[in-house]
């Protein structure tokens, strides 16, 4: 199931953040490839620097220096509104915190990530085959406060994918949950990429998660300690 | 945990400055009240006092008893005085001096030298105590204070007593039925003439003409001499209690009164006893105006007040809002919801503490801005009011300070309930506000237009017993108040749906950003209705403010021009031939015209015109006599360049009324009521005629609702002591036909001034000219808007709008902020979705479009409604006469640019200050800030 084509590739990308007296560098020097139509996991300890990488692969930040390729294209070159235009199009995101937004319901939450990637056609159809695909269509009309934690999040998902992007990031999607849920989550983004052929990004501090990974680099103090390529 | 919440004060420390400010303001105004009543009161009082000082030439402090004696009552006499003496303690005001005077009327008596020139005249005696020291004489000499060895008494005279007593300078007298002791009879010797050496002296109640049958001799010699009992005539005593009118103080002025009706009941009940209170009239004035002010005072703070508690109430919410998770973890580890509500009530205490401690010298500050208000936003510097802080405003302050801290306290209660658990579940939907269920905006609007109903059905009544200084109808204010209140919140249930018609009808169009913010607007409402009704009321409050004391000043600086005629009306005092016809009453009446050239060529006067009236001229009409008619002869061509008259008050201007009289001198312009009430027609002929039976014609060439210097009705006292409405009947004819008729009698002139008038009263001045008539319209102005109840509504409309538009900016600012930055994570979303830069900023413009521009708007709209519908009640209230102009709602172009200066600027200020947070706002950190 792994396609030989890479989505991403990170060459000798480092981040710096400015701190009092100085300079802390959350990653410091790394390469990664990220195939595509795979679950590639980003391992480590929180304060790893795992988070800051996602950031950087997913154009939500830039590197202080080296080269993430995004499909060919050099995102730490883009202007902010290329990356706004390629995060809209191409990137969907799945966050640790429920990332609702809390005014609309389900159906509309999916239904908003296709208006902003400005999707035509019919958007609600689109939407309740997402939600289907996360096994929520019978709850498309509940508001996030209506739905558990488990719930929100594979409302997430569902709005993460909608538009059908080439890469989907997730940081810590089951940080909040339980087991159970969190393998029902890791289910789902398996089922995805068989139904969709979507590539998946996403951080974990689990350990019992990693096996499922079709690739794993494992982070610590900003380095790659070690890559496992299933 | 004083440590606590101070860290917490200091961490949040906008918020808390925003609540101090709420609190400082709170206690400043309800501080101001109580100061600015006492301030003003005393001012009042004084300038009472004052001017019947000027007025009656009299001391407005005195209290006399009179002890009218007879031989029998001789005895009471001392009684009598120790009653007088208890007078300055029973007032509890010290009086500035004490006079007594003792005398016996005028009884017979024999010149000891030959007289044989005329009648002899009944001579009274008396002593006026310590007469020397206030006397000036004139002539002879001061008497000697102990009797002559023959017996002989001195005694002084006026010179008026002189004159008509027809007594000599050392002219003896014999009193033979008066006698000393011994049974001698007293024999008197004038020795001098007195007269006053201090004109502005109050030692001279009566002035030494009034004692013009009365010789004075030493007090105590008058004492010693006949204040016993066994006297043969009659003894009458007379106390002069002078208090000190400026000690009197405005507080006590209930207390003084009721004093002052028990002396003069006491006066009533004994027979020989006369007590007069010569303040006890200004004192009756004084508390009943002193109750319009103090019900204006607060009818017209009562929103201000509402809408002060409102802000500190929705701060706190604010507050409480961003520390909800502290709350619940705080909870969560077990303290219980006593002890954090315990925790906030110290914070609120700490707070209103401060408040009250800036706010009392804040309202000492807004006592004198409500001093100097001159009218609506603008302040003029007056002598500074007398502020004493005592222990009314401290009662004041601190009730302000218990509304607060209940303001604060209250939102507490429902936040300390609740657990983390909770916290979520409530979060999940919040119900309809309590207001909206219960339907109490319908309610309330309900009840303020059938109030406005109701009022307006007895306007006739409310203006009678306004004039007759009743105190205005609370009511009629809280019906405007509640009209505000009801409007806006039907306003606020009502905008929704418009909203949300608006997000329907163009569904399809909406940008993603557009479509997301609708989508806040229409469904997160809770937090956003508090900052739309608080938008709404202080807005609508702002207008309404504005535009009624706009209305009410310019309408009664209207009344008042247009009730004068012109800048500047005068009438010389005129020399008439009146002495030699009382005697002589074959004789004609004849005055003597003074030069009206004078104010023709005054460099200072535009034009002038002569203006005669005469209010007692009778006319026939069909079925009778009409009788009180006003007629005013005019010579039109000056008197059309001279008067001041909005020319929209007749359907034709002035002037094409003036030109069709020009054309025959028999013609004139009656008032409308003559066509309405006797049916009288243009060109139908009346004969007018004065209270000397000079009669002539008119013939009818017009019919006028308004002229300048009529008053279409006025209210009069009638015999029951109602005030009752009468109609005014007016002629207006041509001067010369008028004089040909009733010859030059004492006419007016009026004079319209270029700038000011000013050189009139040089005039006056240089060339000692007396005037029986002199209205200069300026001045006039000048008194009205120094009328405390005028004065009180221009302060406190003023500074009401003031607090409105502080509060509005501050509350805005405020609301803005906070839910941008608990948003942040939201908007972090939105970015990582990729949403572009523009376009949440887009989503928060159409956000202010929905929640603040659209509040802003009907805020506007129902304050203007509020004013138009309420401001012909409200005026009616304030008219210190009558006013007899149609009543036009005064919107001042500048008041509304203020506004919306003021609202733009808010708002510009408001979006940038968002922009800066929004543009400062890294996604990766916003994300971050949702995971803790």
């Amino acid at each position: 199931m792994t396609d030989s084509r890479l989505m991403l590739r990170a060459r000798g990308v480092t981040r710096a953040f400015p701190v009092s007296g100085g300079k802390f560098w959350a990653l410091r020097g790394i390469d990664a490839d990220i195939p595509a139509g795979a679950l590639t996991i980003l391992k480590g300890r929180s304060g790893s620097g795992k988070t800051t990488l996602l950031n950087i692969l997913s154009a939500l930040d830039r590197p202080t220096a080296g080269e993430v390729l995004f499909d060919g294209q050099d995102v730490a070159r883009m202007s902010e509104n290329e990356r706004t235009r390629l995060r809209r199009r191409r990137i969907g995101f799945v966050f640790q915190s429920v990332a609702l937004i809390p005014m609309m319901n389900a159906r509309e939450n999916v239904e908003f990530a296709l208006r902003l990637a400005r999707v035509r056609g019919n958007l609600s159809a689109r939407a309740m085959e997402c939600l289907r695909l996360v096994g929520l269509d019978k709850r498309a009309g509940h508001m996030p406060q209506e739905l558990s934690g488990g719930e929100q999040q594979r409302v997430a998902i569902a709005r993460a994918i909608a538009h059908r992007p080439s890469v989907l990031f997730a940081d810590e999607p089951t940080g909040e949950l339980d087991t159970n849920t969190s393998l029902r989550v890791v289910k789902i983004f398996k089922d995805l990429i068989e139904a969709e052929g979507v590539t998946i990004v996403m951080t974990t501090h689990d350990t019992g998660l990693m096996e499922i990974g079709d690739r794993v680099y494992e982070i610590e103090d900003g380095e790659i300690v070690h890559a496992d390529h299933a | 945990m004083l440590r606590y919440i101070l860290r917490k004060m200091i961490s949040k420390k906008w918020l808390f400055i925003a609540l101090l400010i709420g609190n400082i303001l709170l206690t400043g105004i309800a501080a101001s009240n109580p100061l600015y009543a006492d301030a003003v009161m005393q001012r009042m009082l004084t300038d009472d006092m004052d001017a019947y000082l000027t007025k009656k030439n009299a001391y407005p402090g005195l209290v006399s008893v009179f002890f009218n004696g007879s031989v029998k009552k001789n005895g009471l006499i001392k009684e009598n005085e120790a009653l007088a003496h208890a007078v300055p303690a029973d007032f509890g005001v010290p009086a500035r001096m004490e006079v007594r005077r003792y005398f016996m009327s005028p009884m017979q008596n024999q010149p000891l030298i030959e007289r044989d020139d005329a009648k002899i005249s009944s001579i009274g005696l008396g002593a006026l105590e310590d007469v020397a020291a206030h006397a000036r004489i004139v002539a002879g000499r001061m008497f000697d204070s102990e009797r002559r060895a023959d017996g002989t008494v001195e005694v002084i005279v006026s010179q008026r007593a002189l004159v008509e007593l027809n007594l000599l300078m050392g002219e003896r007298r014999e009193f033979p039925k008066l006698t000393d002791a011994d049974g001698q009879p007293i024999v008197i010797e004038v020795v001098g003439v007195y007269d006053v050496s201090d004109v502005e002296d109050p030692y001279w109640v009566r002035s030494p003409s009034s004692y013009k049958s009365e010789c004075l001799l030493d007090f105590d010699l008058f004492n010693r001499l006949f204040v016993r009992e066994d006297l043969p005539v009659a003894l009458s005593g007379c106390w002069y209690e002078l208090l000190d009118a400026e000690q009197m103080s405005a507080r006590n002025a209930q207390a003084l009164y009721e004093t002052a009706l028990k002396y003069q009941e006491m006066g009533k009940n004994r027979q020989y006893l006369t007590v007069t209170v010569a303040f006890s009239d200004i004192l009756k004035n004084h508390i009943s105006q002193a109750r319009r002010v103090r019900v204006t005072l607060w009818v017209l703070q009562a929103p201000i007040y509402i809408l002060l508690a409102a802000f500190v109430f929705m701060v706190s919410r604010q507050i409480l809002e961003t520390e909800e998770a502290e709350i619940s973890v705080l909870k969560s580890r077990g303290v219980s919801g006593g002890q954090i509500l315990s925790m906030y009530l110290l914070q609120s205490c700490l707070l209103a503490l401060a408040g009250t401690a800036a706010g009392v010298p804040l309202g000492a500050l807004i006592t004198q801005a409500l001093g100097s208000a001159n009218a609506f936003l603008e302040f003029v510097s007056r002598r500074a009011l007398p502020v004493r802080v005592g222990r009314e405003t401290a009662l004041y302050a601190l009730a302000a300070a218990a509304v607060s801290i209940l303001a604060m306290v209250l939102p507490v209660r429902r936040y300390a309930k609740v657990s983390i658990v909770a916290q979520k579940q409530k979060k999940a939907r919040r119900a309809r506000p309590f207001w909206q269920k219960a339907f109490l905006d319908v309610i309330a609007l309900g009840t303020a237009l059938y109030g406005l109903y109701s009022f307006n059905g007895q306007k006739a009544q409310l203006a009678e017993r306004i004039l007759a200084g009743e105190v205005p109808d609370p009511l009629l204010f809280l019906c405007s108040s509640l009209f505000i209140i009801g409007a806006g919140l039907v306003a606020i249930r009502l905008i929704p749906l418009f909203v949300s018609a608006v997000f329907r009808v163009f569904r399809r169009l909406w940008s993603p950003a557009l479509y997301a913010s609708f989508l806040k607007v229409l469904r997160q409402r809770a937090n956003q209705d508090f900052i739309m009704i608080f938008l709404v009321m202080t807005i609508a409050l702002g207008v309404f403010n504005a535009q009624t004391a706009r209305t009410i000043n310019d309408s009664a600086e209207e009344n008042t021009r247009y009730v004068t005629g012109a800048d500047v009306v005068l009438r010389e005092k005129w020399e008439s031939n009146a002495d030699q016809v009382a005697e002589n009453p074959s004789l004609d009446l004849i005055y003597y015209e003074p030069d009206y050239g004078v104010y023709q060529t005054m460099e200072g006067a535009a034009s002038v015109c002569k203006v005669f009236t005469d209010a007692n001229v009778s006319c026939s009409v069909p079925g009778g006599t009409l009788k009180k008619t006003l007629l005013m002869a005019i010579d039109t061509d000056a008197f059309g360049r001279t008067v001041w008259f909005d020319a929209s008050l007749l359907p034709h201007h002035i002037n094409e009324y003036l030109n069709a009289m020009a054309q025959n001198a028999r013609a004139v312009l009656v008032s409308a009521n003559f066509r309405d009430e006797y049916g009288l027609k243009l060109g139908d002929v009346i004969n007018y005629w004065n209270t000397d039976s000079e009669s002539t014609r008119g013939i009818i060439y017009g019919f006028v609702d308004y002229w300048p210097g009529y008053a279409p009705f006025t209210h009069e006292k009638s015999a029951d002591g109602v005030y009752r409405e009468t109609e005014n009947h007016l002629i207006v004819a041509n001067l010369s036909q008028v004089q040909d008729v009733m010859g030059v009698r004492p006419y007016s002139v009026w004079v319209r001034a270029k700038d000011g008038a000013q050189f009139l009263y040089d005039y006056a001045e240089t060339s000692g000219t007396r005037y029986a008539v002199f209205e200069d319209v300026d001045a006039k102005i000048v008194e009205m808007k120094n009328d405390p109840m005028i004065k009180s509504l221009n302060g406190v409309l003023t500074v009401g709008f003031i607090v409105a538009l502080a509060l509005c900016f501050i509350g805005f600012l405020m609301y803005w902020i906070l839910s941008i930055r608990q948003r942040t994570l939201q908007f972090g979303i939105y970015r990582a979705m990729g949403m572009r830069m523009r376009e949440i900023l887009t989503m928060l413009l159409n956000e202010q479009l929905c929640i603040s521009v659209l509040s802003i708007a009907v805020g506007a709209a129902v304050g203007h409604l509020a004013a138009k519908l309420y401001m012909p009640l409200i005026q009616i209230a304030y008219a210190s006469s009558d006013s007899y102009l149609p009543l036009r709602t005064s919107v001042d172009v500048s008041d509304t640019l203020r506004l919306l200066v003021i609202v733009a600027v808010m708002l510009i200020a408001c979006m940038a200050i968002l922009f800066t947070i929004i543009r400062r706002m890294k996604i990766a950190q916003a994300l971050k800030l949702g995971e803790d």
